[in-house]
């Protein structure tokens, strides 16, 4: 099982809860974003596109945990940036394993095995490790020559630790299904406990859609990669969110269900569109025109299928039907039923 | 996850210009491009100083629209309204420019190679390799 049943029950119990108490719109996972310098430039990558002044800020660990308590999501996956270069970082993990919070700290892995003494091994905690694919398209994605093999060194130092270690892995148009495959195969005989993977898509900023993954093209691709997939392949998702990405089941976006925020405030109204900054979880949650967002609703978001915005709509549907819920559990038994 | 790997063709910058609004509509058109410009911009008020920074945050409806920066030089935040700006000037480099994904892959190999030489002795120097 990709996901320990604590994770599961905790997740289950808040979701049924927040339907119980007729909350319509509630968050699934706070991306926490404490600092957006990286020790990598990726090309093209829109996070760290920022003056050094602003690269500089960091969030203080009473403001990471204060967003926590604010937002209430049961899963906080910490990005960045790189959440390792933060030197209070351990004790912001601390801070939120202590609220029984499941952290996923997503880390490139350069600086990992040096700082795996500061982390304490917890069911709570997870490194997530940012995994393009084999080494050649992990080294290009990422311009540097190397960083797979340190992250894959890395990754066996953890897991030695009983550190819980899971992969993401965004996907472009020039993904080769066949050496995806291969890579999974590669990520679960290192051992980690389950994989992400999400295909790219661009920030508002910048939507080159000649390169991005159209829909047609995304459900495509996805079909290849997870059509007769191998038993031992462990992925860290909604068993419903991979149908989604193949084309199988067809989503609205909850771009409330993965909530972000910065140094910049509560981040209107994904981690991927910057339309504004609310000064509190509450005003983001109240003062957001969330019906303006989503395929079909807006010209950003045409061909989206992120996981922060379709994760958690896999997961309203586990939740919210019977036949999302058996859907669910004959795909988790039976991968690659229909 | 990972950010996208692919960004916009190159489109002109706005590094380097300056926008004094004649109108409302023209003050809001300007805002907007700095909200969206990664790179400090310099406002210089109505009374006659001026502030450099990142335009990070606008709040462009209600009795008092405003924006917010963070200062160049010194901490926290600064919250101007909009009646207070008398010009927009991007003086900061654009920190977008150049850094699309086709524009690495275009580049030739030892001009790559000299960037990821450049970004990794940064990283050094502050400690982050």
């Amino acid at each position: 099982m990709a996901v320990p049943v604590s994770q599961m029950y905790t997740v289950t119990k808040y979701v049924l809860t927040q339907k119980l108490r007729g909350v319509k719109r509630y968050p699934l996972v706070l991306m926490l974003e404490p600092l957006f310098r990286c020790n990598l430039a990726c090309a093209g990558c829109g996070k760290i596109q920022y003056p050094d002044h602003v690269l500089d800020k960091r969030l203080t660990p009473e403001q990471c945990w204060a967003a926590a308590d604010e937002c209430g999501a049961p899963i906080i996956s910490i990005p960045g940036g790189e959440p390792l270069i933060h030197p209070e970082m351990p004790e912001i993990v601390r801070g939120l394993v202590a609220r029984q919070k499941y952290v996923y700290l997503c880390t490139n892995a350069i600086l990992l095995e040096r700082k795996l003494d500061e982390y304490q091994a917890s069911k709570f905690l997870t490194f997530s490790v940012h995994m393009d694919g084999l080494k050649d398209e992990h080294d290009l994605a990422v311009c540097r020559d190397g960083v797979y093999d340190v992250a894959v060194k890395a990754i066996k130092a953890a897991l030695k630790r009983g550190h819980r270690v899971t992969t993401n892995t965004t996907l472009f148009d020039d993904a080769n299904p066949e050496r995806v495959r291969k890579f999974f195969d590669e990520m679960m005989a290192l051992g980690v406990e389950g994989m992400m993977i999400s295909p790219g898509y661009s920030y508002q900023k910048a939507p080159d859609q000649q390169h991005f993954l159209k829909r047609s093209r995304t459900t495509e691709l996805f079909s290849k990669i997870l059509s007769n997939r191998k038993r031992g392949w462990q992925f860290n998702q909604s068993p419903l969110f991979l149908e989604f990405l193949m084309g199988r089941r067809e989503y609205q976006c909850t771009p409330w269900g993965n909530p972000t925020y910065n140094v910049f405030g509560w981040q209107r109204p994904c981690y991927l569109l910057q339309e504004g900054y609310a000064s509190s979880f509450r005003e983001l949650m109240e003062k957001t025109a969330w019906d303006s967002y989503g395929t079909g609703r807006n010209e950003k978001c045409a061909d989206c299928m992120v996981h922060c915005g379709y994760e958690a709509s896999a997961v309203e549907d586990t939740f919210g039907s019977l036949s999302g819920f058996a859907k669910t559990v004959k795909i988790t038994l039976l991968p690659n039923a229909r | 996850m990972t950010d996208a790997k692919y960004h916009a063709p190159e489109q002109g910058s706005l590094a380097g210009r300056v926008f004094r609004p004649a109108s409302l509509d023209e003050l809001r058109e300007a805002i907007e491009l700095a909200f969206d410009y990664r790179g400090d911009v310099t406002v210089e008020l109505k009374s006659g100083g001026q502030v450099t920074g990142y335009l990070f945050n606008r709040t462009a409806t209600g009795e008092q629209p405003t924006i917010e920066l963070f200062p160049a030089t010194g901490s926290g935040t600064m919250t101007i309204p909009f009646s207070e700006v008398a010009a927009i000037a991007f003086t900061g480099e654009d920190t977008a420019t150049g850094k699309s994904w086709e524009a690495w892959v275009a580049k030739k190999d030892s001009e790559r190679q000299r960037e990821v030489d450049r970004v990794e002795a940064e990283a050094k120097a502050r400690g982050h390799l």
